[in-house]
């Protein structure tokens, strides 16, 4: 049965993508039904970002039949959307506070002449509270650990009344216990309603908690229930490159592309 | 401290106008540079005033106002920055380079093509601040106004587009109208500070003191502040000790910015060595 449009937080047909020298993904179809947490696997340039920006419009695509954002063109869609981009793509030294950050998804609703107001203040606040940040609203965003850096931005989308979180990498450089939290966290966040789409080469937590994954090398290997996708044949066809192999002689080689 | 000493260089009206315009220049510039400094942009700034160069040079072979062809031409790089560095996804360093560089000689080229002008090209180059005539603190004045009024009209707008301008344009916030404001707010800046230090110098009252006050502080607002201090410091001092000991005004204010910084830079030091061995 074909899904409505409008029932879709991401519809994706024959998506062609990528930087002009580089095309990085090629008739990717990929359909995420509004209230679902959805993860994109695969190796490092297999997609996972470019899948992401593009969805978001940061990154023009190449040709495409079909491309909605909450059932409406990236640029309309977006509007109610987050996109949390990779920790690397972010300043952490730059001056600014946690309760700054958090007010900033109040400001990007309000656009040119947006004035920031008591109430934007209280709801940034009580967010902050949600994520357990409570008592940190005035350090610089840079002295947080990784994970707590996380639910700031989370925070921030909360205030930003995004129906769509989309997150780059959210977990690397977070220990075992931060990605258990932010995985719990994310949980939290569909439940509420939220439709959330990560990109991850983490496969930790993926069965327990995601609805779908979408197994991304350029093109779409597999998509479908974390069951489904995580079967040992379709894992190796997609990082068959970086799983060490044992040669004849027995030594160990290391197949990265 | 002798208060007569203090006083003797303002019975000049030229030292007046001196302070006053070097002082409004060094705040304004200081306040703009935070950004610019945050956003490690002190490469397009210089690039920038390099442009303006060529625009002062070609308005006073077309006898028009140089104020408003530095403008013209300051504007123009800003903004063909912007487009460059989105139209490709890689950091042009090179190509603003060979391009600044050529529009600086071009000026200086033209410059030449009129004997009458070539004697502009030393102040052009390092200032001229003893110069600075009344009508023109009044221009320097409104611009330095506007531009305040636009970064405190603007300001959580233009930190938004600084901080996260990936996250903020996803969720379809106009990144790109903030970032070009920004450097047409230095290309203004640049612009209004060409007299006091020239050319050359002027990315020093941009960085230096922001540069400044980002060691001493971590909050943005107060970094602005102190940055405006360390501006108005610079330009005091600097012209305090070049009216005493005859040196040239403009490089000596940049000359005291940088050993504001490098004082700044020092107590840092001690400080944090202080804390954890590395």
């Amino acid at each position: 049965m074909k899904v409505q449009a409008a029932e879709l937080a991401l519809d994706i047909q024959n998506l062609t993508a990528g930087y002009q020298e580089r095309i990085v993904l090629r008739d990717v179809s990929w359909q995420v039904p509004r209230g679902t947490l959805a993860a994109i696997i695969g190796p490092n340039g297999g997609g996972k970002s470019t899948l992401l920006k593009t969805a978001v419009g940061l990154l023009k695509p190449v040709s495409y039949d079909a491309l909605t954002l909450l059932g409406q063109s990236p640029e309309e869609g977006r509007k109610r959307a987050a996109y949390l981009p990779q920790g690397e793509e972010v300043d952490w030294a730059f001056p600014i506070t946690v309760l700054e950050v958090v007010l900033q998804g109040r400001l990007v609703r309000k656009g040119l002449w947006g004035r920031l107001r008591r109430e934007d203040y209280a709801a940034s606040r009580s967010a902050l509270e949600f994520f357990g940040l409570g008592g940190l609203e005035k350090v610089q965003i840079g002295a947080l650990s990784g994970g707590q850096r996380q639910r700031v931005f989370l925070a921030r989308a909360l205030v930003q009344e995004a129906d769509l979180i989309l997150l780059d990498e959210p977990t690397t450089g977070l220990d075992a216990q931060a990605q258990h939290e932010l995985a719990d966290l994310l949980v939290e966040l569909r439940k509420a309603g939220k439709t959330i789409i990560a990109a991850t080469h983490d496969l930790d937590c993926l069965t327990e908690c995601f609805d779908q994954v979408l197994a991304l090398n350029g093109r779409v290997l597999a998509v479908g229930t974390p069951a489904q996708v995580l079967t040992e044949e379709i894992m190796v066809e997609l990082f068959a490159r970086h799983f060490p192999k044992v040669g004849e002689g027995g030594e160990v080689m290391l197949h990265e592309s | 401290m002798n208060l007569e000493l203090l006083l003797e260089p303002l019975q000049y009206g030229f030292m007046v106008r001196a302070f006053v315009g070097v002082g409004l220049v060094a705040v304004v510039a200081a306040a703009i540079g935070t950004f610019v400094v945050l956003k490690g942009l002190a490469f397009m700034g210089d690039a920038i005033a390099h442009t303006a160069f060529t625009g002062i040079a070609v308005g006073l072979l077309l006898g028009i106002s140089i104020h408003v062809s530095a403008l013209f031409f300051a504007l123009v790089t800003s903004l063909g920055v912007v487009v460059l560095t989105r139209v490709s996804n890689v950091r042009n360093d090179t190509a603003l380079a060979i391009l600044f560089t050529g529009v600086f000689a071009l000026g200086i080229v033209l410059l030449s093509t009129s004997p009458g002008f070539m004697g502009d090209l030393n102040s052009l180059l390092l200032g001229s601040v003893l110069a600075i005539q009344a009508r023109e603190i009044v221009l320097i004045a409104a611009f330095a106004l506007l531009l305040v009024v636009v970064l405190v009209l603007f300001f959580p707008q233009l930190v938004l587009a600084s901080f996260d301008p990936l996250g903020a344009e996803a969720a379809g916030f106009p990144v790109v109208l903030f970032q070009s404001l920004l450097l047409a707010l230095t290309a203004v800046a640049i612009v209004i500070s060409i007299q006091a230090v020239g050319v050359v110098l002027v990315v020093a009252l941009l960085i230096t003191p922001a540069a400044t006050a980002g060691l001493v502080t971590k909050r943005l607002k107060l970094q602005i502040l102190l940055a405006a201090l360390f501006g108005l410091v610079s330009s005091f001092l600097g012209l305090y000790i070049s009216y005493f000991f005859g040196a040239p005004p403009g490089a000596t204010v940049v000359l005291v910015a940088t050993l504001l910084f490098t004082a700044a830079l020092t107590i840092q030091r001690l400080r944090s060595r202080g804390g954890a061995a590395c």
